[in-house]
């Protein structure tokens, strides 16, 4: 097992530059799981957020009063002059999103059964008028509800009939099913985050393996010995797979560890499943490019740009829903792609079929054919190379 | 016979390397390959032990076809590459015991052998060193200590001491003796004719890939038909003395550019003659001194030029 232990040797040479890698997921996914645990916290909950408004009133009778006691509710109220320049400036600073007119005759217009129309000034685009225009569309409908139906009611009444409806208001409940409690985002980011972490430190590992194993000279002088060659390729490709395991199951334990609470589940286990698939086809592909390049020299760079260019086309950085589909056409060619993609169906999974489950083994079969044509074509440039 | 090579061809291309070269090696003995850059030495060698396809030839170590998966044959030779071929990731401990672990199983063997070649080769303070750390020199060391730390029964030894200081060189030189002494059998390649005069039994001159002479180094010398060349610091020799120690009887040529060369065939002694001629000229002379013929003047004589690069 001379060449076997070699390997561990050689790779134990090159533990420092590869922890950095590892240091650096890990710091990556503490800081990932607190913004993600943050961002969970509020989300299903709906908040209704408070827009600055303006109401220029050109009467004052009880209906206007109600409805501006309404819109306190939702909305704080700036004071503005009613001349044109004020209230374009205003809006241009947001001093208010929103400006209401209530012209004169309103009221009365109103209670005669009248179709009009309050005067709105809005900030374009703004998000916060439509609450806003829900809250005086409801008020005022309930109203005309009332006016409608209840001839020559009076305005007093009127007004304490609708605060009354109001006040009902409706509770909007965002029903979140029992078994999605637990919180796949956050694996789901972690084991996505493979594609950068495992990738560079088997690229690293392995070319650094492939450089020293068939430089020129040493691969010669070993040739010298008696060792045959079968033996010897075969420990060397023995200390592949077990480095290829140990950094796979380093990274998974990781993963594991840092989100136990959301980890004790059938998902986990597809999870670690895919990203096992995935470390194999990591390992042929570093194999390949082991073959391909020269000197240490450009293995850093090979490995960052391999890695990171894989991640961030193949949706790790970015999800996969907002890269372009050339973008996502072009990452189905990586690997790395159908990692992700297999990753995310398993995070959205909660009743486990074999139907639900179709095309994460598909993901997974396809990886493991980039796989086998990965490590094919590396025999063909090696065996090229070697006798060039 | 340990080697035995026939009609050995080997072509890069268009470039022949090795033309019909035929050598035999016998037990015991430090087989020199002499020749300039580009000789084909390392090819040879490199054929010789299966790592190179050639076109023609066979070849032939302890009685058997050497062949790339002669595994038997390969655990009794040494091989001692002209690139250093060591590890960097490893320190200078680590390489001897990893290419003594190709050949040797034991531990506890291979611990003796490693401390033996360590010490063989004067590396005991730089055990922990990594290669790079490590000067010319003494990187040039451990690639020997690691080639040959497992006793192997044949080495070869291809241009071991290029870019090493003289007294290492002579540490060196004097360890493959000691070698061949124990026993090994040696194939030494140098274009340093001074290293193979020095070591080796006998002596293979090589030029463009083609043998020009062997056998040790008396019959090498007695091939040609320099016997004697008498050096003179002298000054105010004219063409017309020049002439006149041309008459003198055996001599080959005479050349003057500040000292007087005169070469002279085999057979008789000249200085003699030479004195004499000085003292009635009443030139003044300040050293003279006579050399029998060294392996440059036998390459230069055969190729017609000088075997120093
Ligand atoms: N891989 C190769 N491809 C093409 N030509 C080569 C190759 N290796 C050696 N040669 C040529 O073959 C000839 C013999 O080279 P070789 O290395 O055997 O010489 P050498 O005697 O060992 O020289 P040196 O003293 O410089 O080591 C040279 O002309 C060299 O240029
Ligand atoms: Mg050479």
């Amino acid at each position: 097992m001379q060449i076997f232990k070699l390997c561990m040797k050689v790779i134990k040479k090159k533990l420092p530059i590869m922890s950095i890698y590892i240091g650096v997921f890990v710091m990556l996914s503490l800081i990932m799981s607190s913004n993600i645990s943050k961002e969970t916290e509020k989300e299903p909950s709906f908040v209704e957020s408070k827009a600055n408004i303006a109401v220029i009133a050109e009467e004052s009778t009880p209906l206007t009063e109600g409805l501006i006691k309404e819109l306190e509710k939702n909305a704080d109220f700036v004071e503005i002059e009613d001349d044109t320049e004020a209230i374009q400036d205003a809006l241009y600073f947001r001093f208010a999103t929103y400006i209401l007119r209530i012209p004169e005759g309103f009221t009365q217009r109103f209670m005669s059964g009248e179709e009009v129309m309050l005067e709105k000034t809005v900030v374009p685009d703004s998000y916060t008028g439509v609450y806003i225009d829900m809250s005086v569309e409801k008020y005022l409908n309930t109203a005309r509800l009332y006016v409608r139906n209840l001839k020559d009611i009076d305005i007093n009444q009127l007004v304490e009939y609708v605060a009354g409806d109001m006040t009902k208001q409706t509770n909007l409940v965002v029903t979140v099913p029992e078994d999605k409690q637990v919180d796949f985002v956050y694996s789901n980011y972690f084991f996505n985050y493979f594609v950068y972490s495992l990738f560079s430190v088997l690229i690293l590992g392995i070319s650094t393996l492939m450089m020293v194993f068939n430089e020129d000279n040493l691969r010669k002088r070993n040739a010298c010995s008696p060792i045959p060659a079968m033996r010897s390729s075969l420990q060397f490709f023995l200390a592949i797979l077990v480095f290829t395991l140990v950094s796979w199951m380093i990274m998974v334990v990781c993963c594991v560890l840092f989100n136990l609470k959301n980890s004790i589940n059938i998902n986990t286990v597809y999870f670690i499943i895919n990203s096992f698939v995935y470390a194999l086809s990591c390992a042929a592909m570093s194999f390949l490019i082991g073959n391909l390049i020269k000197g240490e020299g450009s293995l850093s760079a090979v490995t960052n740009v391999v890695a990171l260019g894989s991640s961030f086309i193949s949706g790790v950085f970015v999800p996969q829903e907002l890269l372009g589909s050339t973008v996502l056409r072009i990452a189905s060619f990586t690997p790395s792609y159908w990692f992700v993609n297999a990753n995310n169906i398993i995070a959205k999974t909660s009743n486990f079929n074999l139907k639900k489950m179709e095309p994460v083994f598909s993901s997974m079969l396809i990886q493991l054919g980039f796989t086998v044509a990965f490590l094919a074509v590396a025999l063909v440039v090696g065996k090229k190379k070697r006798y060039a | 016979m340990v080697i035995k090579v026939e009609n050995l061809v080997k072509r890069y291309g268009d470039l022949v390397a090795l033309d019909h070269l035929s050598l035999s090696v016998k037990e015991g003995e430090i087989f020199g390959l002499l020749g300039p850059n580009g000789s084909g030495k390392t090819t040879a060698i490199n054929s010789i032990l299966s790592l190179l396809q050639y076109d023609h030839g066979s070849i032939e170590i302890f009685g058997k076809p050497m062949t790339p998966e002669a595994y038997g044959i390969k655990r009794d030779i040494g091989v001692v590459m002209q690139n250093v071929a060591v590890y960097n990731e490893l320190t200078v401990y680590d390489n001897i015991d990893y290419f003594c672990g190709l050949y040797v199983e034991g531990k506890e063997k291979r611990k003796k052998l490693v401390q033996e070649a360590i010490e063989f080769t004067g590396l005991q303070d730089f055990i922990g060193f990594y290669p790079k750390k490590l000067s010319g020199g003494l990187l040039r060391r451990l690639n020997i200590a690691c080639g040959i730390a497992h006793k192997p029964k044949l080495i070869f030894l291809d241009e071991p001491t290029v870019a090493i200081d003289p007294q290492s060189r002579n540490k060196i030189l004097e360890g493959i003796v000691e070698l061949n002494r124990q026993g090994a059998t040696i194939v030494y390649t140098s274009h340093y004719m001074e290293e193979v005069e020095q070591i080796c039994t006998r002596i293979m001159i090589l030029d463009k890939g083609r043998a020009i002479a062997q056998g040790t180094k008396d019959q090498l010398k007695d091939m040609i038909t320099l016997g004697e060349k008498i050096t003179v610091e002298t000054s105010g020799i004219t063409p017309e003395h020049i002439e006149r120690l041309k008459r003198i009887p055996n001599v080959l040529s005479v050349e003057y550019n500040g000292v007087l060369v005169i070469s002279s065939g085999k057979g008789q002694n000249n200085l003699e003659y030479v004195l004499e001629f000085f003292k009635k000229e009443g030139l003044e002379y300040g050293k003279i001194y006579s050399e029998l013929p060294t392996l440059n003047d036998v390459f230069l004589e055969i190729t017609g030029k000088e075997l120093r690069d």
